[in-house]
């Protein structure tokens, strides 16, 4: 079992017209960083919300009607069905209306897009999850899903990082992974900051300082592209070949489903046929535009 | 025969009434476009995807959005005219909008239309469809194709839709051995003036030898000023953008218009472009059409209308492009494949 085969796994297909947004309503607001919140919504539709189902790794297209779309990868596990999550940096026009948006508003949702983490073959092994600033959304709905089914992993140990205490995301979930016994929890800054006695270093400077083992393991990078091209010559050093490190890849997007073009690498359609990918298969892309 | 079409369908011929040429609805007595039977301007790609098109409207009802999809089937037309090179890329394209998601709103249109093909009889010194693998007078992707043999037109049943419409129709004779003779003839002729050729033997091993050439790249865009044109007036270029209308009320309409990969802002992203630099959106262009297409549908995605070469406001040449590739004996390409 290699990553590429999951592409082909059966999963939820958005039916009809693929392009009509799903209604959703913003039911809770949470305030990661001064830049960054997380949305918890649920669909209208009452059959919608009892029929969807997602992969950790999926990404939705979000709107503000009226303002525009933005891609997002889902951030909750799909083992938590009270709502669904998304993360959300205010970078842009579409981000920002999302941003000035309160409680009760409605988005619009179309989705899941994209292939997903490749949980049979994350099976059995060790898992070490390394992010940093907001590319922790994506991990964090494995995280949780890896947590809920606990059994079917070997060790997991995450190590995190962000520019500054204050940019740290989902600061209450770290606090319980790293009460978790069966979670090794390593949180990082880039900088001393008052009042932080954690470490203070890089995500990739952390990396090597914990060494996980590559024995029987995989690893999982996301986060800032900087980040993971650092990260990865860290873990080979350790041990770990290209098709034992995942990551995921952010390109531009409009239709979330291959066909108006931007997010191409190659022949390769981050949309599509991503936007998880292990190293050995990025190693291989014809082109150097990821 | 247009006339009896007319009563089922919305029918366009090739036009210059708006000042550019383009298929327009036909005004029931114009027959012009029969005698000039010159290639378009705007590729009929537009009556499939529109240049801009609304996919749903939205309102506001009690505080909540209601979103309002666009009314049902599109109407049924039938493009008459158009030339093998269009109507190949209508089937090249055809590809991308089925692959995975349907894309209803290409498909509709495209299901609900007939194509009537003209053979070209007078092909521009831009024009290399003949090196693409089909010529200008052949049936390609049409449901019936009409070719000028002097004094009448000889029809060539393609499809069941093509063969749907002409039953019944008034003035259509069994054509003769001569008739076809002169429609082979007229075929050859065709052929002979398309001029311009470009090589695309083993062109998928020769491409990528120059992919990180980034010299060779600089230097083939650097006149290309990232207008655009060249990729709005493609047949096979489908590449779309998404965007939000919103009136003062809270309601609005998201559209689609034609992108384009010559802009920078086509793939920037808060952060970071991968496509900022001019000689990777040229290389895109190139590739997309030439290998990266080719890959995902084994088709390459030019049919050689020459459009791009004829309307490019600074004169830059596919065909000179191509012409520049190394030529990339099989031993070596496969050396430097490797090597890389």
């Amino acid at each position: 079992m290699t990553i590429s085969d999951i592409s082909h796994r059966k999963r939820y297909l958005p039916e009809g017209n693929v392009y009509l947004p799903h209604i959703a309503v913003i039911e809770k607001i949470i305030y990661e960083t001064p830049n960054v919140k997380t949305f918890h919504f649920n669909f209208k539709d009452e059959k919608l919300k009892e029929e969807f189902t997602f992969e950790s790794g999926q990404f939705g297209e979000y709107s503000v009607l009226g303002i525009g779309e933005a891609t997002f990868c889902i951030s909750s596990s799909p083992t938590r069905r009270d709502n669904l999550e998304c993360t959300v940096a205010r970078v842009g026009k579409v981000t920002n209306a999302l941003h000035r948006l309160g409680e009760g508003a409605e988005i619009g949702f179309r989705g899941p897009f994209g292939n997903s983490f490749p949980l049979d073959y994350m099976a059995g092994k060790n898992l070490v999850l390394v992010a940093g600033g907001i590319g922790l959304a994506p991990l964090r709905s494995l995280i949780w899903n890896a947590l809920d089914n606990r059994a079917q992993y070997g060790s997991i140990d995450i190590i995190y990082g962000a520019r500054t205490p204050g940019d740290l995301c989902f600061k209450y979930d770290l606090e319980s992974w790293e009460k978790d016994s069966s979670v090794n929890m390593t949180t990082t800054v880039d900088r001393e900051a008052p009042d932080w006695q954690g470490n203070v270093g890089f995500v990739p400077a952390i990396t090597e300082k914990v060494a996980p083992s590559a024995k029987n393991a995989v690893a999982i990078v996301c986060g800032p592209p900087i980040m993971i091209r650092f990260t990865f010559p860290v873990l080979e050093k350790l041990g770990f070949t290209p098709a034992q490190m995942i990551t995921t890849l952010e390109k531009r997007m409009k239709c979330g489903i291959g066909k108006c073009g931007r997010c191409n690498i190659g022949d390769i359609y981050v949309c599509r046929d991503g936007p998880v990918f292990s190293y050995e298969q990025i190693r291989n892309f014809s082109s150097d535009e990821y | 025969m247009l006339e009896k079409w007319q009563k089922e369908f919305a029918v366009f011929v090739p036009s210059k009434a708006s000042g550019v040429s383009q298929m327009e609805v036909w005004d029931g007595q114009d027959t012009a476009f029969l005698d000039r039977n010159r290639n378009t301007a705007v590729p009929p790609k537009a009556k499939f995807l529109p240049g801009m098109e609304k996919m749903f409207g939205f309102r506001k009802e009690e505080g909540s959005y209601v979103v309002e999809p666009t009314d049902g089937e599109p109407p049924k037309q039938l493009l008459f005219g158009i030339h093998p090179c269009d109507a190949r890329a209508i089937g090249i394209i055809d590809m991308v909008f089925k692959d995975a998601y349907d894309d209803k709103y290409y498909l509709s249109r495209r299901e609900n239309t007939v194509l009537v093909g003209m053979a070209c009889t007078s092909p521009y010194d831009s024009c290399f469809c003949t090196s693409l693998g089909f010529g200008p007078a052949d049936a390609t992707d049409v449901d019936i194709m009409l070719i000028d043999i002097g004094d009448a037109l000889l029809i060539e049943e393609v499809t069941e839709k093509g063969r749907g419409i002409l039953a019944g129709a008034k003035g259509v004779i069994e054509a003769t051995e001569k008739d076809e003779k002169e429609a082979a003839a007229a075929r050859e002729s065709a052929n002979a003036k398309v001029s311009r050729k470009i090589d695309t033997a083993e062109i998928s091993r020769r491409l990528p030898l120059v992919f990180n050439d980034r010299e060779f790249w600089e230097e083939v865009s650097a006149k290309c000023v990232s207008c655009g044109i060249c990729t709005f007036l493609c047949p096979t270029c489908y590449c779309f953008d998404i965007n939000d209308e919103m009136l003062q009320d809270g309601s609005g309409a998201r559209y689609r218009n034609w992108d384009c990969c010559s802009f920078a802002i086509y793939t920037r992203m808060p952060a970071e472009n991968p496509r900022e630099e001019k000689w990777r959106r040229v290389r895109q262009k190139v590739y997309h059409k030439y290998l990266f297409y080719p890959e995902l549908f084994n088709v390459i995605a030019c049919t050689g209308c020459g459009r791009c070469i004829r309307q490019c406001p600074v004169n830059w040449d596919i065909t000179q492009t191509l012409s520049k590739l190394p030529a990339g004996s099989p031993g070596k390409a496969e050396e430097k494949q490797k090597a890389s």
